[in-house]
């Protein structure tokens, strides 16, 4: 059955009748200002990321001690913003190790992106098999999967994070595992219900009656269905799990010294707020600026792929 | 429809217990209402007893015991009761072999060995006097560890877990009374949080300022900074019953490629110094000796290749993120040797950061694989404060003790005369130096704000603060803020400043430190003075004396504090980890049952 329509359909929207899903959800992100800011902000930490070693001065555990006449925690110095040519240049000053803050927080995006696709990769992996598992198969296995995810997803999610990360031990790599573990609900979640709704479509009903075996039913009719919603989920997914890695670390539980994550290093100079403030703020400026970056995008997408978006 | 009924019935019984779960009276009993209301309005409550329960409520032998105390002992009594220790000093390793009460205001100190730091050691907090029938009552442990009874100038008030200690005045001291009415003591791990609830006028003082904000401090005309005397020492521990530290040329190896000049410039405040000897030169012959050894990466490297690790190895250095006069930014420091064991040495080292009071536990039972940063401040002003605490033959926290520096620390402690005994701190100092048990590497100066209207504000070298004698301008209490709240208020049975220095506003020693000073000075003894050989010492103990519980003060209070402590047969030596640490390492425990 096919909802009515009122309207006579105009050429533009027959010529996208024509258009693809994916053109079409393309067309709809490319009008959306917001998201293209994202994206310009997440294409740019990449950019950063990739080409770290280039832009950086110092290497981020670099001690300038002896080599260089800055003091700890020394402001920023700028040479076109009127710093003494004299003294040597650091865009976001200097660390309480004497460390160049700019060439940490560069080298922090590598740790945050990385951070963030590991994260959400090892969590959709999982949860997207999880989900479909128990959507289709139905029965004990989703009762008994569903049932223990809802446990999971009965915790704060950091909290959950956090005592994951006391039983593994703190560090960067337990840090992302906890968090991808306690996102698997999420994903388990979404593509079950997909795959609920899509298996008693007659398509599905079709090609059992017709004899293909059931894991080429799900994995090639059913779970492509999931595909828009993931990417939207998984985009968003990203700057949080970015946030809850930053506050992990900001506790101690995730990256430990030297290595400069951005939470990290809001940590070890939390007490210098007031005497020295760049070294939180410009860390903290990162973070905002990739989560924000990812959120943005996420947003677009979603408002691009989902079709009850359309024309809004 | 039979499941939805019995859904609706367990849906209903799971609405009643959680009502009835979150009913606050009833089932709970009368206890809980009160105990809500004391931790609720601390303050408001005087008059309530508090503090603690009076002797009264001890059981019944405890009130027969407390009775001779009103009158004056007889012979038998004396013979019985009125002394604890040792019949002879063989076999025994500690001090204190004996410790009689000569008559009810008199005590008397039988020593194994002589003890010239005697007086300076029973002035420290950790040998508080409380009343016999309150230790025996408690067992010696639980409420004694929240609810001290002393006859110090505060009593306690009331204890809010988390939030605050409140003090009040004791209107009954004996001497000079307590300058505010109430007292309250507050904590904040954050330098930067307690510096703002200074300048907020929130808090009175604060301890440890963050060497960043000495500058802050003193260019603000509303408060006031006063610098505290480096009286301690930061180092680099290693124990040597893990590899690779069992190798000395390893340890020795450490002690040269660390460059200590570049951390006391970076990381501590003025009036702080690199560490020339592991006690401060402040203290007499502290640094007698050969200095320690100056940074050498060449020599360190080639001790490191000489001990079979040319291309250096993976440890851990271990910390707690506890700010300390003698290490004031943990965590810099830590990652600042990191960088230079591995630019130096070529030793890759992880950071491991452990809570404070499983880091102490660790290092002290010489459980720690790797590195660790700790500290001493001193308690006392005496050498063996410091070397005998840490050298000591009982002293397990960097492997297994050496008796090529325990010997000596032994022989010195029994002179009194500082001259005569240098020739033997040198060698002691020597064999520190050769046998490299830990690094030394700071003397830190450390610094205490106070708002600029307090009057008589103090920064102890002993980083005990006597917080009667300061008034903070025309204010009804005096908000102190330190870094941690005390782990229990038994003292007798803790280590941290945070603990002692509460201690000390309530429960007093024989001596006492002098305020702002190290100097022994009577306190409940009127006087200790010791036989020609300095083996035995009689206190004198002082008259009219009452304790917070309105309990007079005598001998054998005095020998049921120490017995608590140090005889670890008693009953009542229990306390809060059991360890009572400074009781086995200045005097040595008794009656140890063997392991």
């Amino acid at each position: 059955m096919t909802t009515s329509n009122n309207f006579e359909p105009s050429e533009i929207d027959l010529r996208r009748r024509k258009e693809t899903p994916w053109i079409q959800a393309l067309r709809s992100f490319v009008r959306q200002r917001s998201a293209i800011l994202g994206m310009i902000i997440i294409g740019g930490i990449m950019l950063v990321a990739i080409f770290a070693n280039q832009i950086a001065p110092y290497q981020p555990d670099q001690v300038l001690i002896g080599q260089e006449s800055v003091k700890k925690r020394q402001p920023p110095c700028i040479h076109l913003l009127g710093c003494p040519k004299d003294q040597p240049q650091h865009l976001m000053g200097i660390d309480g190790n004497v460390r160049d803050e700019f060439s940490r927080v560069v080298f922090g995006s590598r740790i945050s992106l990385m951070v963030g696709f590991f994260t959400v990769l090892v969590a959709m992996s999982i949860g997207v098999i999880l989900g479909a598992l128990a959507g289709y198969t139905g029965r004990w296995i989703d009762d008994g999967t569903m049932r223990f995810l809802d446990v999971l997803l009965a915790f704060p999610s950091l909290l959950l994070a956090i005592a994951i990360v006391s039983v593994l031990g703190p560090g960067l790599t337990n840090a992302m595992l906890a968090i991808a573990i306690v996102t698997i609900p999420v994903y388990a979640r979404v593509m079950r219900s997909v795959v609920l709704s899509a298996k008693e479509e007659e398509y599905v009903t079709a090609a059992r009656s017709v004899g293909v075996p059931n894991n080429t039913i799900l994995f090639r009719h059913i779970m492509p269905n999931g595909v828009s919603p993931l990417i939207v989920l998984a985009t968003l997914g990203i700057g949080t799990a970015i946030l809850d890695a930053a506050a992990l670390s900001f506790l101690g539980l995730g990256a430990q010294p030297p290595t400069p994550e951005w939470g990290a290093m809001l940590s070890a100079e939390r007490n210098q707020v007031f005497s020295a403030p760049h070294l939180v703020f410009f860390p903290g400026l990162a973070i905002m600026l990739v989560v924000l970056g990812f959120n943005l995008l996420g947003d677009g997408l979603r408002d691009a792929l989902d079709p009850r978006m359309k024309n809004r | 429809m039979k499941q939805f009924r019995l859904f609706t019935l367990a849906a209903i019984l799971i609405v009643a217990a959680m009502v009835l779960a979150a009913c606050p009276s009833g089932q709970t009993g009368d206890q809980a209402p009160a105990t809500t209301e004391a931790v609720a309005e601390p303050t408001a409550a005087p008059e309530q007893p508090t503090v603690a329960p009076e002797p009264t409520a001890a059981p019944e032998a405890t009130v027969a015991e407390a009775e001779p105390t009103e009158a004056p002992m007889d012979d038998a009594a004396m013979a019985e009761g009125m002394s604890f220790g040792l019949e002879s000093c063989d076999g025994f390793d500690g001090i204190v072999q004996k410790v009689v009460a000569v008559d009810d205001m008199t005590v008397e100190f039988d020593l194994c060995k002589p003890d010239p730091a005697f007086l300076s050691k029973v002035a420290f907090s950790a040998f508080g006097i409380q009343p016999s029938e309150w230790i025996e009552s408690t067992g010696g442990t639980g409420d004694l560890l929240d609810h001290p009874i002393g006859t110090g100038a505060y009593m306690l008030d009331s204890w809010n877990r988390g939030d605050s200690i409140v003090f009040k005045k004791n209107a009954d001291y004996w001497g000079e009374p307590a300058m505010t009415d109430t007292l309250v003591f507050r904590w904040l791990t954050e330098g930067a949080g307690r510096l703002l609830e200074l300048q907020s006028g929130t808090v009175d003082g604060i301890d440890n300022l963050s060497p960043d904000d000495f500058a802050t401090v003193e260019a603000d005309s509303n408060l006031q900074l006063l610098e505290r005397p480096a009286l301690n020492v930061f180092y680099v521990g290693m124990t040597d019953t893990f590899a690779p530290w069992d190798n000395v040329q390893v340890r020795q190896a450490i002690a040269k490629g660390i460059d200590r000049q570049r951390i006391v410039d970076t990381f501590y405040p003025a009036g702080s110094e690199v560490a020339s000897h592991f006690t401060p030169c402040a203290i007499p012959n502290g640094c007698v000796g050969d200095d320690w050894y100056d940074f050498n990466v060449e020599e360190a490297k080639a001790l490191l290749a000489d001990a079979g690790f040319p291309d250096g190895f993976s440890t851990k250095i271990y910390y707690r993120d506890v700010a300390r006069s003698y290490l004031p930014d943990p965590s810099l420091v830590a990652q600042d040797i990191q960088a230079q064991l591995k630019e130096n040495l070529n030793i890759d080292a992880s950071i491991e950061v452990m809570e404070s009071g499983a880091f102490i536990a660790a290092s002290s039972a010489g459980d720690l694989d790797g590195l660790y940063l700790l500290g001493w401040g001193a308690d006392y002003p005496h050498i063996t404060n410091f070397l005998d605490y840490h050298f000591g033959r009982a002293n397990v926290q960097f492997g297994d003790p050496h008796p090529e520096i325990y010997d000596l620390l032994e022989k010195g402690g029994q002179i009194a005369d500082p001259a005569e005994s240098e020739a033997i701190y040198v060698d002691a100092n020597n064999a520190i130096r050769e046998l490299v048990p830990m690094v030394p590497i700071a003397h830190g100066g450390s610094g205490l704000a106070y708002l600029a209207d307090v009057e008589g504000a103090q920064a102890s070298p002993l980083g005990n603060e006597y917080m009667a004698a300061m008034k903070p301008g025309d204010r009804a209490q005096f908000v102190w803020m330190q870094n941690a709240e005390p782990i229990s208020l038994y003292c007798g049975d803790e280590t941290d400043g945070e603990s002692l220095r509460a201690c000390e506003q309530v429960t007093e020693s024989l001596y006492a430190y002098e305020i702002n000073g190290t100097a022994a000075q009577p306190a409940l003894a009127t006087s200790c003075d010791p036989n020609e050989d300095l083996t035995v010492w009689t206190c004198k103990l002082r008259e009219g004396v009452t304790f917070h519980d309105g309990s007079a003060f005598d001998a054998k209070d005095v020998l049921a504090s120490w017995q608590a402590g140090l005889d670890a047969s008693s009953p009542t030596h229990v306390g809060n980890t059991g360890a009572f640490e400074y009781f086995s390492t200045l005097w040595g425990l008794m009656n140890v049952p063997a392991q």
